[in-house]
């Protein structure tokens, strides 16, 4: 077990690397850098190689990179190339708001999904189901940023319950932060729920054919608590690993939310930095939006594991 | 009324024929518009009226013959994605789980490269790369797209490789082809089509999202998800532009949903555990 | 100020003050519009508050190093926190900032500016020549200032005394002071590198900087400027979405919002909590661009087929809602005393635009679009395509991604989108964009006559002959160059209703970004 967990944490290792040096790919291949970007339309030939060589642009790329990975086993992400802002000090308070956010809404989405999806499976084929499952589809059918415009519409202008932007500061007291960022959790949890739901809904039912619950049937126990007590610990594994993977969406997706509210979140950092060219940056949102999914990922295939005895034994 | 021998339940009835509606919409769509794909018949955001029946977008085209055309190229784009990230998904996924270790290793890492960062920068930068074209735009959706088939089809095959029926298969020598083809696709066609139902409407909404990065589907061609985002800015004012196409989005999601929802409960076995990955 | 500088001009010879004709500039291009209710009362300004302000224009990247600055919200807390060298008042003329005044002999190439004194930085330090020279000097030589080419016709910055300095041109032009009013050339002390604590003269002093979040200021209490400075600190939030903005303004979560919507503004100005500020016709120029040396556009038949199929007025109606200006292929505003009042119209035809497309032997052609090239570019692309359709001419629109827009599309395609902002001359104006050898040719129209009649307005004093001088060079680039230039549009702000003191600005929106210490709550 041990083993496996461990050899766990070295793949989730090797995948940070191969995401840095994706990313660093990409970006060299990408048209333009970080000069021609910050300067744009008022770009000159001499003004371009002028920054380049302030930033040390005009080392070979490989070089760029074995600096930049020297420089991130030990600690330092380096600084911004586009203003020289320490990345980490600028990064960490974003990294909060998007776990603040994805919390929030995983609050939020996780008691509705499961316990909607429990109570589908145990009125499977009747009215409860089938509402709970077109009111699903209807909510991740809406474009994320339209569910935000409507939400910000009714909650913010029509009603001035809720502010329409969701900036928060370091500075920002708890209860005024629940409440600047309720309309983007409310927001993510209309995108997160209805995958959960039917997940949880289908892997019940897929647990209800199995000899043990015919036997608690055959007992003469109530649908109920057949669900509750006997399927629903079997099909726990995939709802969790369905669940972690919607937790990391949480994180990782929601970039077009950021933008609709105005949070300051990692997701608009990276795109600004993309749009700038600015490597370090792109590559420590990455290895950040990288962690947070391997972790992710990692806990729910362990809790799998531990969960699924067959599992625990592979080929 | 009863469909290759089943009972077809109202919901299945009525998503069965959006579906219709929209394809009819989709193939007809020419003969149907009031209007040119691109024709300008007002000013922006024209209230609705007996000419213009949904009213005229932020450019002043009508509504309605947007919606019309924009089912041709928001259905073909979604159906050609969608294909395109089921085959690459599903060989890649299935071979993970039939061959095992080192390319099972391999591949999921990979993968988990490819979905560790957000959709929207891949496609920005993949997008940046390519150029923008509807080859690439299909291109680039499908492939990306294709991560998340590839874990489904994985985590499904890995359940059906230790299965009697897969191993004798394998003990009599069949090839790994013949094993996933024969043996492992036909049991995982359930999840995997409820995936597909999903993940079809996903991939204009995914469309949709891109908009916001200025990138999408080539003007002057209509599509739902790139006309959400081209007329939400109206909604703050009280102007329904946006809700038309929203609503054809979630009318047709929820129609190909009932559907396959049938089609799950048909199939004996339910949509089995890992029916949504 | 302005007797100090008509005793130059009288001294000089020279009439260097432009303020009659740039009054009239004010008159003709500004419409004040408190479109959305009262007019903003003008009632005795009062200390207190802050002011919330909500902008697009900016990034998680912006830095407070000047010379990289190159959007509003760069700007706008640029000139909270520094000074520039010399202000562009509210009609439009040159005003001394901290260079205090300045006269020159004849030819325009040798002047001299006296730095104003008494003036001392958030650090501390008195500011003297030194620090104007050092500030000169960031965008100089091996720079990677956006100022450079803008000042690449200084060839040497000298300190004369304490408070003077000395500035020789290698050609001559009067309209320097106009050139040093540019956002970039901002005032910090003598060797000054550490941007991350910026030291200036402004109103404000940085308190904490996050990019593509917000920035906080806090006045100083002891601003040099009479009568400007009266709010207690500033936030500048970043708000990139159009919609998020003007809901924010509505729902009183922001005082004052830049770039709205004009789909949307006619719904704003009916909001009882909102005034609107539209300037007339000094916003940003949208053009499309054809390259002359392109095979698609080498023939000006072609080009001219561009000009006549394009139906101006129908994208300024739809896509602009009536908030922008006919343009006339050039990047001169109608607004300007200097645009040519005689050159014709190219006005929508699509018979004379179908002759003209086959004369030139039809050849294709394919337009890139970007929402990054500026706001509306798409839709007024696909105007564009439909008006030329009507000419029997098919232009086949392509959007690409704004990201790396001006580095990749721009300068490169062969007819594309962009848009020229405003310049304080017209001599800025068209040296930038338009001479042979400039930089930013994006037309790669190349023509001697122009070039000639260009350097010589620079020099030219007398007024009427210049005025001559700028209509002939406007004629040639509208029937030779490959710019359609439709529509210059009108910068349109909202501001709370507790808001005093806004007004439209020549140069730019917000008060010419300096809406924080110029506007002041009731």
């Amino acid at each position: 077990m041990i083993r496996l967990i461990l050899s766990r944490i070295g793949l989730g290792l090797l995948t940070l690397l191969a995401v840095s040096v994706v990313i660093f790919v990409l970006t060299q291949i990408l048209p333009g850098d970080v000069a021609s970007s910050v300067l744009g339309q008022s770009a000159t030939p001499e003004t371009l190689a002028a920054y380049r060589h302030e930033l040390g642009l005009d080392r070979p790329a490989v070089v760029r990179y074995f600096v930049w990975l020297a420089g991130v086993l030990h600690g330092d992400f380096g600084t911004a190339l586009t203003n020289g802002q320490n990345i980490i000090e600028v990064l960490w308070p974003r990294l909060r708001n998007t776990l603040f956010l994805a919390g929030y809404a995983a609050l939020l989405a996780l008691p509705l999904a499961v316990g909607f999806g429990i109570l589908s499976a145990i009125r499977e084929g009747r009215l409860t189901d089938r509402l709970a499952n077109i009111v699903a589809l209807l909510a991740i059918s809406m474009p994320e940023f339209f569910v935000g415009y409507l939400l910000i519409l009714n909650l913010s202008v029509n009603h001035e319950w809720f502010p329409s932007l969701a900036t928060v500061g370091a500075d920002t007291p708890f209860g005024e932060r629940v409440w600047a960022v309720t309309l983007p959790a409310v927001t993510l949890t209309f995108l997160v729920t209805a995958h959960m739901l039917r997940m949880t809904r289908n892997s019940v039912l897929s647990t209800m054919s199995t000899a043990y619950v015919e036997m608690a049937f055959l007992k003469g126990l109530s649908r109920a608590r057949v669900v509750t007590r006997h399927a629903l610990p079997n099909a726990a594994a995939p709802i969790i690993s369905v669940i972690a993977l919607n937790l990391a969406y949480l994180v990782v997706g929601v970039v077009v939310v950021e933008n609709v509210f105005t949070y300051p979140g990692v997701g608009q950092y990276m795109i600004d930095a993309v749009t700038k060219r600015d490597v370090p940056v792109i590559e420590a949102c990455g290895i950040v939006f990288a962690a947070v999914f391997i972790t992710l990922n990692t806990l729910a295939d362990v809790t799998a594991i531990v969960l699924n005895p067959r599992l625990r034994h592979p080929r | 009324m009863t469909l290759f021998g089943h009972k077809l339940p109202v919901t299945a009835l009525l998503g069965l024929f959006i579906i219709v509606l929209n394809i009819a919409v989709a193939v007809a769509g020419p003969y149907l518009a009031p209007y040119g794909e691109t024709q300008v018949v007002g000013g922006g955001w024209d209230p609705a009226s007996a000419a213009t029946w949904f009213g005229t977008d932020q450019i002043g085209r009508d509504m309605f013959t947007r919606l019309i055309y924009g089912a041709r190229m928001t259905i073909g784009i979604a159906f050609v994605t969608t294909i395109l990230s089921f085959a690459i998904g599903i060989s890649t996924g299935l071979l993970a789980a039939v061959t095992g270790r080192w390319v099972d290793t391999l591949l999921s890492r990979a993968v988990d490269v490819v979905l560790s960062i957000p959709l929207l920068i891949w496609a920005l930068m993949i997008l940046n790369v390519l150029g923008q074209s509807l080859f690439s735009l299909v291109l680039t959706i499908g492939c990306l797209d294709s991560t998340r088939v590839f874990r489904l089809a994985r985590a499904l095959g890995i359940g059906l490789v230790s299965l009697d029926f897969v191993e004798v298969a394998r003990m009599r020598g069949e090839g790994l082809g013949w094993v996933m083809r024969r043996e492992i696709l036909p049991n995982a066609a359930a999840p995997l089509m409820s995936e597909f139902g999903l993940r079809f409407c996903f991939n204009f909404l995914f469309i949709a999202a891109l908009s916001f990065l200025g990138l999408g589907v080539p003007l002057p061609y209509a599509d739902w998800g790139g006309m959400v985002k081209d007329n939400v800015g109206g909604i703050s004012f009280g102007l329904p532009a946006a809700l038309y196409p929203a609503a054809a989005i979630a009318l047709l999601t929820v129609g190909i949903n009932l559907v396959v929802d049938w089609f799950l409960s048909i199939d004996a076995r339910p949509s089995g555990a890992q029916a949504e990955m | 100020m302005t007797e100090d500088r008509s005793h130059l001009s009288a001294r000089t010879g020279l009439v260097l003050d432009r303020r009659d004709l740039m009054t009239s500039a004010a008159a003709l291009g500004l419409a004040f519009g408190a479109l959305g209710g009262p007019a903003l009362a003008e009632d005795a300004p009062k200390k207190g508050g802050t002011l919330r302000l909500g902008m697009e224009g900016g990034s998680a990247s912006d830095s407070l190093d000047p010379r990289t600055y190159a959007d509003s919200v760069p700007i706008d807390y640029g000139y909270q926190i520094f000074n520039g060298m010399v202000e562009i008042g509210d009609n439009g003329e040159a005003v001394g900032e901290l260079l205090e005044s300045w006269e020159t002999k004849p030819g325009a190439t040798e002047w001299v500016f006296n730095v104003r004194k008494g003036i001392t930085f958030h650090s501390g330090k008195t500011l003297d020549a030194d620090d104007i020279v050092y500030s000169l000097n960031l965008h100089r030589g091996d720079t990677k200032s956006a100022a450079k080419d803008l000042l690449s016709a200084i060839s040497d910055v000298k300190k004369l005394g304490p408070n003077q300095i000395g500035i020789t041109l290698s050609t001559g032009n009067a309209d320097l002071p106009y050139n040093l009013s540019d956002y970039h050339v901002l005032v910090v002390p003598n060797g000054f590198t550490n941007w991350a604590k910026p030291d200036g003269t402004g109103a404000y002093a940085l308190e904490s900087f996050e990019p593509g979040v917000r920035v906080l200021t806090k006045n100083t209490g002891h601003y040099w400027k009479p009568n400007r400075a009266w709010y207690d600190s500033v936030e500048l939030r970043y708000i990139p979405d159009a919609a998020a903005r003007s809901q924010a303004l509505i729902s009183g979560q922001v005082d004052a919002v830049n770039r709205l919507d004009p789909k949307t503004v006619g719904f704003l100005m009916k909001s009882p909590k909102v005034s609107v500020v539209q300037t007339k016709g000094t916003g940003n120029r949208f053009a499309f661009v054809a390259l002359c040396d392109d095979p698609s556009y080498t023939s000006n038949d072609a080009r001219m087929a561009l000009k006549y199929g394009i139906d101006r007025q129908k994208i300024i109606d739809t896509v602009y809602k009536g908030f922008a200006q006919v343009g006339n292929d050039t990047t001169i505003s109608p607004a300007s005393p200097y645009f040519a009042q005689n050159t014709p119209p190219h006005t929508y035809d699509p018979d004379r635009a179908a002759s003209l497309y086959k004369k030139a032997g039809s050849p294709k052609f394919r337009l890139q679009v970007s929402e990054g090239a500026f706001s509306g570019a798409t839709d007024a692309g696909v105007l564009y395509q439909e008006a030329l359709k009507k000419a029997g001419i098919d232009l086949e629109v392509v959007r690409v991604s704004g990201d790396g827009y001006w580095s990749n599309v721009w300068l490169k395609a062969p007819f594309c989108a962009v848009y020229w902002g405003g310049r304080p001359t017209v001599d800025l104006q068209l040296s930038q964009t338009f001479i042979s050898t400039a930089n930013w040719n994006d037309t790669h129209w190349r023509d001697p006559a122009f070039d000639k009649i260009v350097t010589e307005a620079r020099v030219e004093l007398d007024d009427a002959k210049r005025k001559q001088m700028y209509a002939e060079a406007q004629h040639l680039i509208a029937d030779n160059a490959g710019m359609v230039c439709f529509a210059v549009g009108d910068y349109l702000d909202g501001y709370a209703k507790k808001i005093r003191g806004a007004k439209p600005h020549p140069r730019y929106d917000l008060c010419d970004q300096r809406v924080a210490e110029k506007t002041w709550f009731a």
